[in-house]
């Protein structure tokens, strides 16, 4: 048989299933609808909403947790009869030893003082 | 930009369009093969959504037998796991082999009305569903592309995945099975 040319009654089978396809219920249609919207939403790029809203979240609790350090640190030093809150509240004194560089090489050799000291237990030299 | 977002939109109107030509006969094809509305609904969904995600950069021309072959592979896959799940529930479920024996029938007269004219309106479209239905799915499957979707033997190979001759095999096959089953049935 030469399936190049289809028997002429195959024309009447496709106008048959040509109208089953037309005949298709509203509900199916509708979920074909839906089906193809989710096929072609594949192609959009992905709203950057997610991403927003993760790293906002992320900054609010960054921002939170600096807050809280910052009100809770001066009552904390305060309850301690501490030095001053402004200085204590953020560390001050920390910061003046990351800050100058002589103190930084003077803790550097911490260990060599403690080691000096070690060998003169009474302080005399 | 703007013209950037244009082609886009442009893109995505012409991709829809298409999807919207073959959505229903794609339904009905793949209702034809799992004899399951919610079944064949799943499958043409899995079938749109490889489409657009592998083959949507493709020339629009090449489009319908690269849907079609999609088609087909997630047809494959359904029946693989429907096979699995009787395998484990029941037994072997009814063998789709193309290879039983299937003789090739003799070129029909040209002044024959054909058989789908002996039965009338509904009687016919149901005779012809049955009778699609019982057969092997790659027969069925180059009945439809052929007949139905009218692609030619080249596209139709793409389509199924197989040398022009497979096709020629298969619808050979489909058309003279159809052909005694409509006419057992008038």
């Amino acid at each position: 048989m030469n399936t190049n040319r289809l028997p002429p009654w195959t024309e009447d089978a496709r106008r048959l299933l040509e109208a089953s396809a037309q005949e298709l219920d509203a509900a199916t249609l509708s979920r074909l609808n839906r089906a193809r919207q989710a096929a072609l939403a594949q192609r959009r790029p992905r709203p950057a909403r997610a991403w927003f809203l993760s790293a906002g979240l992320a900054s609010a609790c960054a921002m939170l947790v600096a807050v809280a350090v910052v009100w809770h640190a001066p009552e904390s030093a305060h309850m301690k009869g501490g030095a001053a809150p402004t200085e204590s509240a953020i560390g001050a004194g920390d910061l003046d030893i990351v800050a100058a560089e002589d103190g930084l090489e003077f803790y550097q050799d911490l260990d060599f003082y403690a080691w000096l000291d070690a060998q003169n237990p009474d302080g005399n030299g | 930009m703007v013209e950037r977002v244009d082609a886009v939109a442009a893109d995505e109107r012409t991709l829809d369009q298409f999807l919207k030509n073959v959505e229903r006969r794609a339904l009905r094809m793949a209702e034809l093969a799992t004899a399951n509305r919610e079944e064949a609904l799943d499958v043409v969904q899995d079938a749109m959504c490889g489409f657009v995600r592998h083959y949507a950069n493709k020339p629009p021309a090449e489009w319908t037998p690269l849907f079609y072959r999609v088609l087909d592979n997630r047809l494959n896959d359904w029946h693989r796991r429907r096979q699995v799940r009787s395998r484990w529930l029941f037994s072997w479920s009814r063998s789709t082999d193309d290879d039983e024996a299937d003789a090739i029938a003799e070129a029909p007269d040209a002044n024959d009305p054909g058989p789908l004219l002996r039965l009338a309106g509904r009687e016919a479209a149901a005779a012809l569903e049955a009778a699609l239905a019982r057969l092997p799915a790659r027969q069925r499957q180059a009945f439809l592309l052929r007949v139905w979707e009218g692609l030619d033997v080249a596209a139709t190979a793409k389509a199924m995945g197989c040398s022009e001759g497979s096709v020629k095999t298969h619808l050979s096959r489909a058309l003279a099975a159809l052909r005694r089953a409509l006419e057992e049935y008038a």
